[in-house]
């Protein structure tokens, strides 16, 4: 017996209404492979899609308006949330667009820790890319082996942060905390293991499987003038053939010094961008063992110094009587960073995620948009997934990497 | 006496602010001669009613009527060929009006722009669509966050918000929990609006307890069954915590506890 | 063959003859417990993580099923907005009886950090919910738990019980 309520009891998933021979099918919101909570409306004639209809908003939870209710601290945490597969590089991405609002910068040993995170963070989503992409597509042992090593990620930033999943582990200014003993260690051990699961594990698996490529060669084609008119991002336009990364193109933290290469395709397809993906590890793990060698010759010094904004360490404040007032102003009524606007671009492992901040002098942002590089990839889908078949509608919103906590906000 | 809240915008202020405070201005530089920016003012032209580089990005304030002109110059002329980001800012409580950004990224120079305008209440905007296809899912988006018309769009309609929704959320007249409509949403699609009364209203205090409520708080030392009413004074039976026994070592029975050792 | 029209299942002398059958009834349907994947937010990283190769559900009998007709148990992973709400509703209407919900983290429990507009305020207000999950994101180990618990709950549940009743002790 269901308690009595108004909605149709036996609600069915599919829309048989047969006009012209075309099927309407709705796909999602709960979907194993909808990658959260995309809806789908998709308009068939026999196997192929005649028009697609992505519905999103279903995991709105109104980030953007907490963001005007908070003070820049407080919303820090909510950050985590946003794209929650990799949540240091959304806290970085605001930490980093507030620090420009202010015109401070993070000490050089913050901008190591911060860098190192980032990649970690990079890693820890393209693994994921690559598991959940295989489970779509049918290979579900690359999903067990891929989860393996994420876990090894996820416990290296939860010796770091304390958490598994939202880190918060980036401040506006700094990082918290220092690296514990040991962090270095594991994490040379960490990339090791990484670039030999690439080349040996997924690699082997994946790379030249057949049935893998006839899943994703010519899937999912968009062509760079596309890739660039709907906004496209990250490993989506890399996949298109251009070349635009902007940790190269407009570096910030400490990009500029490091060595690495921006993997492209010119396949435009499916197959071309998870390549780009499992190169960009490889890269990450490169970018991290440079940063180990760096972390050693730098001050110990982890938050930036702008006692108007940022308190004063800990013991600072435990002894001196000006740095306590300051904590105290800061921590009861906020910082109030200078009038003005600021859009930082980054990064993130999924595109460009940029954090677009309106102050007007109070503690509380005036208006916080941001911009998430998966609210475009779904865009994208209504002319993406036209004229390909059924099955491969699957493999495209793979490809696409969309998350929906950032999609929706 | 309780504290005036201004009804046009119901979002959280500052409790209190210093009355000698005075905001500084993010710096704005004047366009260099000769750099890539300048050639994008001189492409612009009048235009541009204002230009100034904040933080490393040129920013040109333009009529809200010339948006679609002004998008066309930069992606044909300048190579602003993608459209990164474009929302609105709520000043109607100050202005009367919106202010509509668009964040334009030039591929080749690595440079970007942000273009800037301001529509009135209940005015239209033109759709950019047929430059930058991002725009589609961002007018709709701006068109459900602030409930501004989009002219020309292939296909206005909300995105995030249910289609039944009432309101534009990011306007700041909302307030972040919601309105009236919003806080019995849920409950009156799924089981109707007399259900109100049975399922109750939202509770919005996260640190609620209520200590008669038996179902869904226990109560740690004076236990009593699930639903069990108390309302009317409930049994006393505190837990009986085993007594500490202190030992006192000057006397007899500390020796023995040390020989026992 | 005589054809008797005894209701067994209402007679007097029955639960004795019963308990031994709900011991049958409630272990198959505790070591077999066949979450629906419903993915929310955040938790359902968690989510996919305990199914995945360090924690491992399989070992307890846990599989998760796609749909809801093959599923009895709803995790519900992650923020509930008021949007999805109506299909949540749907979903858990439309798995079969016996069933159970486990609210997953904090956002399911109570809304959690998000106290907007947007956010059901606890999914109990529309399903009724056997077990919550505290934490953001709980970790995988505290899913397992709240497996265990529920295991536990159901080996003590009668198999006749009648779930109309049940669900409306719980839900108001």
């Amino acid at each position: 017996m269901q308690q009595p309520n108004k909605l149709t009891p036996f609600f069915e998933n599919l829309n048989f209404e047969r006009e012209d021979n075309t099927m309407v099918i709705n796909f999602g919101p709960q979907h194993p492979s909808a990658h959260g909570q995309l809806r789908l409306v998709l308009e068939l004639e026999g196997e192929q899609v005649v028009k697609a209809y992505p519905d999103i908003g279903y995991l709105h939870r109104g980030i953007e308006k907490m963001a005007e209710n908070m003070t820049y601290n407080e919303f820090l945490p909510t950050t985590d949330r946003l794209d929650y597969i990799a949540s240091t590089s959304n806290n970085y991405a605001y930490a980093l667009a507030v620090e420009k609002l202010l015109g401070i910068e993070a000490p050089r040993r913050a901008q190591v820790i911060r860098t190192m995170l980032l990649e970690l963070n990079r890693i820890i989503s393209h693994l994921f890319f690559v598991a959940t992409h295989a489970l779509d597509v049918g290979a579900m042992s690359v999903f067990l082996y891929a989860f393996r090593e994420r876990e090894f990620a996820m416990d290296l930033m939860e010796d770091y942060c304390g958490a598994r999943l939202t880190h918060s582990a980036v401040r506006i200014g700094g990082v918290p905390l220092d690296l514990p003993t040991d962090w270095l260690t594991n994490v040379l051990t960490f990339c090791d293991k990484v670039d030999y699961e690439v080349e040996h594990t997924y690699g082997a698996l994946l790379n030249e499987n057949r049935i893998w490529k006839m899943r994703l060669e010519d899937v999912g084609v968009i062509s760079a003038e596309d890739a660039l008119s709907w906004g496209c991002s990250g490993p989506m336009i890399r996949g298109s053939g251009i070349k635009y990364d902007i940790r190269k193109e407009e570096p910030y933290e400490l990009y500029s010094e490091l060595d690495f290469d921006i993997p492209i395709s010119e396949r435009c397809d499916s197959y071309g961008r998870f390549m780009i993906y499992m190169e960009e590890m490889v890269q990450s793990t490169k970018i991290i063992r440079q940063l180990t060698r760096m972390y050693k010759d730098t001050e110990p010094q982890l938050m930036a110094h702008a006692p108007q904004y940022i308190s004063a360490p800990k013991e600072e404040i435990m002894t001196q009587n000006y740095a306590l007032m300051q904590h105290f102003v800061l921590v009861t009524q906020g910082m109030r960073p200078p009038k003005g606007e600021v859009y930082v671009p980054t990064e993130s492992p999924k595109g460009e995620l940029g954090f677009y901040i309106k102050s007007e002098g109070e503690p509380y942002a005036y208006r916080l948009k941001c911009r998430a590089p998966s609210f475009f990839h779904t865009g994208l889908l209504q002319e993406l997934l036209v004229g390909t078949y059924l099955a491969d509608v699957v493999t495209i919103i793979g490809t696409t990497n969309i998350v929906f906590g950032e999609v929706d906000r | 006496m309780r504290k005036y809240t201004p009804k046009d915008n119901v979002q959280k202020h500052s409790y209190y602010t210093d009355r000698f405070w005075v905001a500084p201005r993010v710096p704005r530089e004047a366009v260099a001669e000769g750099s890539h920016f300048a050639s994008v003012v001189e492409a612009i032209g009048t235009q541009a009613k204002e230009c100034y580089i904040e933080v490393g990005q040129l920013v040109l304030q333009i009529e809200s009527t010339e948006n679609f002109a002004v998008l066309q110059t930069l992606k044909e002329q300048c190579g602003y060929t993608q459209c990164s980001e474009q929302s609105a800012v709520d000043y109607l409580a100050q202005d009367g009006e919106f202010e509509l950004f668009y964040q334009l990224l030039n591929i080749t120079e690595a440079k970007r722009v942000r273009v800037v305008c301001r529509i009135k209440e209940g005015e239209a905007i033109e759709s950019v669509v047929p430059l930058f296809k991002s725009a589609n899912f961002a007018e709709r988006e701006i068109f459900d966050m602030f409930g501004i018309k989009v002219n020309n769009h292939p296909f206005l309609k909300r995105i995030i918000m249910p289609d039944d929704w009432e309101g534009h959320p990011l306007l700041k007249t909302y307030p972040m929990i919601g309105d009236e409509f919003a806080s019995w949403y849920e409950v009156d699609k799924i089981f109707g609006k007399e259900y109100r009364d049975v399922i109750g209203p939202e509770n919005r205090d996260q640190s609620r307890i209520d200590r008669y409520d038996t179902k869904r708080f226990s109560r740690v030392g004076y236990e009593v069954p699930f639903g069990a009413d108390i309302s009317e004074g409930e049994k006393e039976n505190p837990i009986a915590y085993s007594e500490t026994v202190l030992v006192d070592y000057t006397q007899e029975s500390g020796k023995q506890l040390d020989e026992r050792r | 063959m005589a054809q008797h029209q005894v209701n067994y299942a209402s007679a007097a002398g029955l639960p004795i003859a019963l308990t031994s059958v709900d011991k049958l009834v409630n272990w198959g349907r505790s070591n077999s417990l066949w979450p629906l994947t419903y993915g929310l937010a955040c938790c359902a990283i968690e989510m996919m993580a305990s199914g995945a190769s360090r924690y491992d559900f399989d070992r307890m009998g846990t599989i998760f099923r796609a749909s809801p007709r093959q599923a009895d148990v709803m995790i519900l992973a992650g923020t509930l907005s008021k949007k999805h709400s109506e299909f949540a509703r749907r979903l858990y209407d439309q798995m079969t009886e016996p069933k159970w919900v486990i609210s997953m983290g904090s956002c399911a429990n109570t809304g959690g950090m998000f106290n907007t507009y947007a956010t059901v305020q606890g999914v109990d207000r529309i399903i009724p919910v056997d077990i919550y999950l505290p934490g953001c994101a709980p970790r995988p180990e505290t899913l397992q738990y709240a497996m265990m618990m529920l295991q536990k709950k159901i080996r003590r549940e009668s198999a006749n019980m009648n779930n109309n009743t049940k669900q409306n002790l719980r839900l108001v």
